[in-house]
């Protein structure tokens, strides 16, 4: 029996949105335009990647899309999830009601959070202008014209200028549980000059009776020497497919880190881009996956340098077990103004099981003379003389698999500047390497169970000391 | 006190008979030296004795107070009391020492009770053998191996060894690649394990080593047999006059 088509992604459905939502005509008319380049895009635009589309390929006619209208109960949706220590979190609950609970600190700091139709009602001005020059474009990207259509949740994170927020990490948790539509969400952070802020996302998958789609959009706009971390963390159930499109805009000497750790989901496609466009602007890309079973990762990720002076590395490191598989696209771009750019991107995939497969096809795109710009790629079986040393020292089979596993990431890992993510990282994998789906926990908490010391973070400048494939 | 027994011990490697039957029995206690010339076996020794994967035995067994452990995988064997230090210790890049030898020590010293050691008793083994050892608390926090030099790789060895506490310890050519200096410092290490809980079996080519630890028994190892076997004077003999006198002996053409 073929499956009833639940999803009709219509100009009826997008005005049952729009005017669900109260959204202005700017909106509806943003939604209707996209919807068209939902419908006429391909799943690839670059005829480089056209044949790899397999991967991430699913029937998005499964799924619907509708305005919220279960009123989620937050307190009870989240029952077994919070410790009630949790300060400065943003509580979203399928696609319904953020909750927003900040601490005195960051009430005071002038940091606005805000559910992103109250955004609209309140700064029009603002997120008109923001949706104008929409950072993920739809005519871009099939998935993020998908997005724009029908989105059904979102927030709006706007930091002021000159106030510093690296501190105090901000940390927004969704967590599904039986949703009746698809979670379709935007986070728009919008960082003024001179400021910082520390967003970390977690996504959590309480209970699902069936397949789910859950679709991402995250924009950063940090502006001229702000300094923006946006970590996100996805652990999923294996219910999901997981769409996530994120894009930097990063203004004069800012500084922009963006962290991905990919765990769930039956399939993820990612599609990140860090548009450097202000003179000396930098920024850092860490992706980390690990899958397992019959999961399907699709990711792409480019450094886009479109001024003189940038700096940005992205470093992309994946374990696949079993039957799982993943495709790593990555292109360096330095258009011809871009002079004394330097740029360094960089995947590394490791398979455990003969049945997983993993593709990686980084590519340099240069107009330009006076930059430096480096790629490396390389898939690799576990290597079996190292499973015997550490065999021969004691360890069991999987032991040592998966010690060899964790000392695989850690280069990556240990570069995360978000000290959360960074030391939750190694302890959810590991977890995951037990069949167990654990949760980022407090410091205190992970080493009472660990008892290592946390890993300081290391310091990524050596990146560049090594030869350069393109130099010029 | 236990014994480790080789018994007409055949080995093949990818398809090559190697060991062509070795007869070793070491006791508890006692340093045997394992020489030979090149290609005679004596790495393919310590590595089947161990279980390597690439190493097959096709006769013959090998056992651990009477119990053999020619079936068992590597992790097991490491469990019945043996150990090997590596000429070529491998290198696992982003596991720290630290954590390497918390989980090899809680893999060997897990009770009966299936209870590993708590983090206190590691810790305490932990920084009573540095101390033995003179190894530097740094060492913890660096990767496996990685960017380790000669004597480093070495000492980090013998550094497993004492915390591990095996019955049985191969050292597959120990003194390989060290200064003089270097294998000095590794020797006395060596020798402030063994004792009467530890039996070892020294693979060498030179002689050198032995002047600092001495062995009960010397054998040479010749054409995947031992075709020799006697006291401190034999390798004093093959210092000085090679293996030639061995191959007229035994009329093996190589």
């Amino acid at each position: 029996m073929a499956l009833q088509p639940v999803g009709a992604f219509t100009e009826e459905k997008v005005h049952a949105l729009s005017s669900a939502f109260r959204e202005p005509d700017w909106l509806t008319s943003f939604r209707l335009q996209s919807l068209k380049d939902f419908r006429s895009l391909p799943l690839e635009i670059s005829p480089l990647y056209t044949k790899y589309t397999g991967i991430s390929n699913f029937d998005p006619t499964r799924f619907s899309v509708d305005a919220p209208t279960e009123k989620v109960d937050l307190r009870s949706h989240y029952e077994g999830y919070l410790t009630g220590k949790e300060t400065n979190v943003i509580l979203q609950g399928n696609s319904t009601t953020i909750h927003v609970d900040l601490d005195e600190t960051l009430s005071k700091s002038g940091l606005e959070v805000l559910n992103i139709h109250e955004a609209i009602a309140k700064e029009e001005d603002l997120l008109r202008s923001l949706f104008q020059d929409k950072l993920v474009k739809s005519s871009g990207e099939k998935y993020a014209a998908f997005n724009n259509a029908f989105f059904n949740a979102g927030t709006f994170i706007h930091v002021p200028r000159g106030v510093e927020l690296k501190k105090h990490p901000l940390r927004k948790l969704l967590l599904i549980k039986n949703p009746g539509t698809s979670v379709v969400e935007q986070t728009i952070i919008y960082v003024e000059e001179s400021s910082s802020l520390n967003f970390l996302e977690e996504l959590y998958t309480s209970a699902s009776d069936a397949p789910y789609l859950v679709s991402s959009v995250v924009e950063v706009r940090a502006h001229a020497s702000s300094h923006v971390d946006a970590s996100s963390l996805q652990l999923m159930d294996d219910r999901a497919t997981y769409l996530v499109n994120k894009e930097v805009a990063a203004a004069n000497d800012s500084h922009v880190n963006i962290t991905s750790i990919l765990l769930g989901s039956q399939i993820t496609r990612s599609r990140l881009n860090f548009d450097l466009n202000g003179r000396g602007a930098n920024t850092e890309g860490f992706e980390v996956f690990f899958c397992d079973g019959s999961q399907r990762f699709d990711l792409e990720s480019n450094l886009l340098h479109n001024s003189p002076d940038t700096t940005a590395a992205l470093h992309a490191r994946g374990v696949l077990k079993q039957e799982s598989q993943s495709i790593f696209k990555g292109m360096i771009k330095i258009a011809h103004n871009a002079k004394n750019s330097s740029s360094y991107l960089a995947h590394h995939a490791m398979l455990l099981d003969k049945g997983a497969r993993s593709d990686g096809i980084p590519g340099l795109d240069i107009e330009t003379n006076e930059v430096k710009a480096t790629h490396s790629a390389s898939v690799a079986q576990v290597d079996e003389e190292q499973v015997f040393y550490l065999m021969a020292r004691g360890l069991s089979p999987d032991e040592a698999k998966k010690m060899i596993v964790i000392g695989f990431f850690e280069p990556v890992l240990s570069r995360i500047p978000v000290e959360m993510a960074r030391e939750g990282a190694k302890f959810i994998i590991e977890g995951k390497w037990y069949g167990e789906r654990r949760r980022l926990i407090d410091r205190e908490s992970l080493m009472a169970i660990t008892g290592e010391a946390p890993v300081e973070v290391k310091h990524g400048s050596d990146v560049f000391e090594r030869h350069y494939k393109y130099r010029a | 006190m236990a014994t480790l027994e080789i018994k007409d011990l055949h080995a093949q490697v990818e398809g090559r008979e190697i060991l062509k039957g070795v007869n070793l029995a070491i006791k508890q206690g006692e340093v045997h030296a394992l020489m030979g010339p090149n290609g005679s076996g004596k790495s393919t020794l310590a590595y089947t004795l161990l279980g390597h994967p690439k190493y097959k035995v096709t006769s013959g067994d090998i056992l651990i107070d009477g119990q053999s452990i020619v079936a068992f995988p590597p992790d097991k064997r490491a469990k019945s009391g043996l150990f090997l230090a590596f000429q070529y210790p491998v290198t696992v890049p982003g596991v720290t020492m630290f954590s390497f030898l918390r989980a090899a020590y809680n893999s060997v010293h897990t009770d009966e009770k299936n209870q590993p050691p708590t983090l206190f008793e590691f810790r305490d083994a932990m920084n009573e053998k540095m101390k033995l050892l003179g190894v530097d608390e740094s060492f913890m926090n660096r990767y496996l191996n990685e960017g380790f030099s000669g004597g480093e790789k070495k000492r980090a060895e013998i550094l497993q060894l004492a915390l591990l506490k095996p019955k049985f310890a191969v050292l597959d050519e120990t003194d390989s690649g060290l200064d003089i200096d270097a294998l000095k410092t590794v020797a006395e290490g060596v020798s402030k394990i063994a004792g009467a809980d530890l039996g070892v079996l020294i693979i060498t080519h030179y002689q050198r080593i032995l002047k600092y630890i001495k062995p009960t028994y010397v054998h040479v190892l010749y054409d995947g047999k031992i075709t020799a076997s006697g006291g401190e004077d034999l390798s004093l003999k093959l210092e000085k006059e090679g293996y030639g006198w061995l191959k007229e002996q035994t009329g093996v053409v190589t």
